[in-house]
């Protein structure tokens, strides 16, 4: 079964995008920060990481870095509330995202290219 | 903490449930109201519905669309129990004030009288949110309280209520503008000239030309900061030509200078008026665009002129 992995730290955000995921007939691993992932999801290959940027201890663009690196994925989306333009350009500039989110985001948008996959 | 948390995270479950349903799983609102109360949302509570009230605008700002829509329907059937409307019945400013902010951050346009009674009250705090609220509630239709607006709007409020009513309706509506333009409030015909200026709307800068020449300083000063957003047709900028000389403050007439000057072709007759005029401040300015422009011997020419009928004590 296909398989998203969302990272949220904001758990009305993380609820939310979960069962948006979960309709959608997906399986769904939901968790506030990196620390609860456990060793067997790290070999998953998901096929939507859908991520926060802004994380206690780490810079959005290391964070970024480090789920490309750590986490086998076949997309990834960034959803946050760090919507600055500045933000957007230089996590673009890392490639390898496949969407970029800011607060207030619309759902419909996402469940599209979820829905579309 | 923990029954903040749990709280949240019952908040959490609930929103996700009724934004999403599933024929699994799904949320009754009877389930919702039982949950919450089972998490401690109970009128005696207060603590507990206040942090509720938080999560519910927190979450209401984080979503757009169809699921914000959803999320109004959502809010319109649980708790909690009246309590911003308890609020605006405080003699507590802040609690008034928070009490407005919670009700229109929730939409909760059913206290719209309640609130309306506020927008003259004498707390500036207190008025502020009254007006932001009409706005939220009725969009453009909210410039027709303009005239019942007893106290003055400072220029933070004017900017405030530009910026929510764009950001909620984008679409402007021409006919509450026009409708509006009747005030005779001074705070009134700045509010209006912002909004001109925000939605860029090229068709109504004759309401801000007609404001450069205004008796009173602020009014111009707003006139003249607003209109250097517009390019404006040379029809528009001759008649700004026309209004200059009727200006009291050199500086304004300084800054609507430099409009014309950047944004119309070179009209030697009017600078010339004015560096023959009586008006000496800004003489200098003048002559610099002149002498700029192609212009040297018409300066030099004026500067000469000046010591024609004085006396030279030469040798």
């Amino acid at each position: 079964m296909r398989k998203v992995l969302v990272i949220q730290e904001d758990i009305i955000i993380l609820k939310i995008l979960e069962r948006l995921v979960l309709v959608n007939d997906f399986q769904c691993k939901a968790i506030r920060s990196l620390d609860s992932l456990s060793i067997e999801d790290q070999q998953t290959n998901f096929d939507f990481i859908i991520s926060d940027i802004l994380f206690e201890g780490i810079a959005p663009l290391e964070f970024v870095a480090q789920v490309k690196e750590v986490i086998p994925h076949k997309n990834l989306l960034i959803v946050t509330n760090m919507g600055q333009d500045k933000i957007k350009q230089e996590i673009f500039a890392l490639s390898g995202i496949d969407g970029f989110y800011a607060v207030p985001i619309d759902l419909d948008e996402i469940e599209a290219i979820i829905q579309a996959y | 903490m923990r029954r903040l948390q749990k709280i949240e995270a019952s908040f959490a479950d609930i929103v996700s449930k009724y934004l999403y349903v599933s024929s699994n799983d799904s949320i009754t609102i009877k389930q919702i109201n039982t949950t919450l109360k089972d998490v401690g949302i109970k009128p005696r509570n207060k603590n507990n519905i206040q942090y509720l009230i938080h999560l519910m605008i927190r979450t209401q700002r984080t979503i757009l669309g169809g699921h914000f829509n959803k999320l109004q329907q959502l809010y319109a059937q649980i708790p909690p129990y009246g309590v911003s409307i308890g609020k605006i019945n405080s003699r507590n400013w802040y609690r008034k004030a928070r009490g407005i902010r919670e009700i229109y951050e929730m939409n909760q346009a059913q206290y719209f009288d309640e609130i309306f009674k506020l927008i003259n009250h004498k707390n500036i705090y207190v008025r502020r949110e009254a007006q932001i609220a009409m706005v939220v509630f009725s969009g453009w239709e909210s410039l027709r309280f303009l005239p019942y607006l007893k106290k003055n709007m400072t220029l933070w409020q004017q900017i405030k209520i530009v910026e929510k009513l764009f950001d909620l309706h984008p679409k402007p509506k021409i006919k509450w503008l026009h409708r509006a333009y009747e005030t005779d409030k001074l705070f009134g015909k700045k509010l209006l000239m912002r909004i001109i200026r925000k939605y860029e709307l090229h068709g109504e800068t004759g309401y801000i030309l007609d404001h450069l020449n205004h008796e009173d300083y602020e009014v111009r000063e707003t006139a003249i900061y607003c209109v250097q957003s517009f390019g404006l047709s040379s029809r528009s900028v001759n008649y700004i030509k026309e209004l200059y000389d009727d200006i009291p403050d050199a500086t304004q007439q300084g800054q609507l200078l430099d409009y014309i000057f950047e944004n119309s072709e070179m009209d030697v007759d009017f600078y010339l008026r004015q560096l023959y005029s009586d008006n000496d401040e800004l003489k200098l300015n003048i002559a610099e665009i002149l002498w700029n422009n192609g212009y040297k011997e018409k300066v030099q020419e004026f500067y000469y002129e000046q010591y024609s009928k004085a006396t030279v004590n030469a040798g």
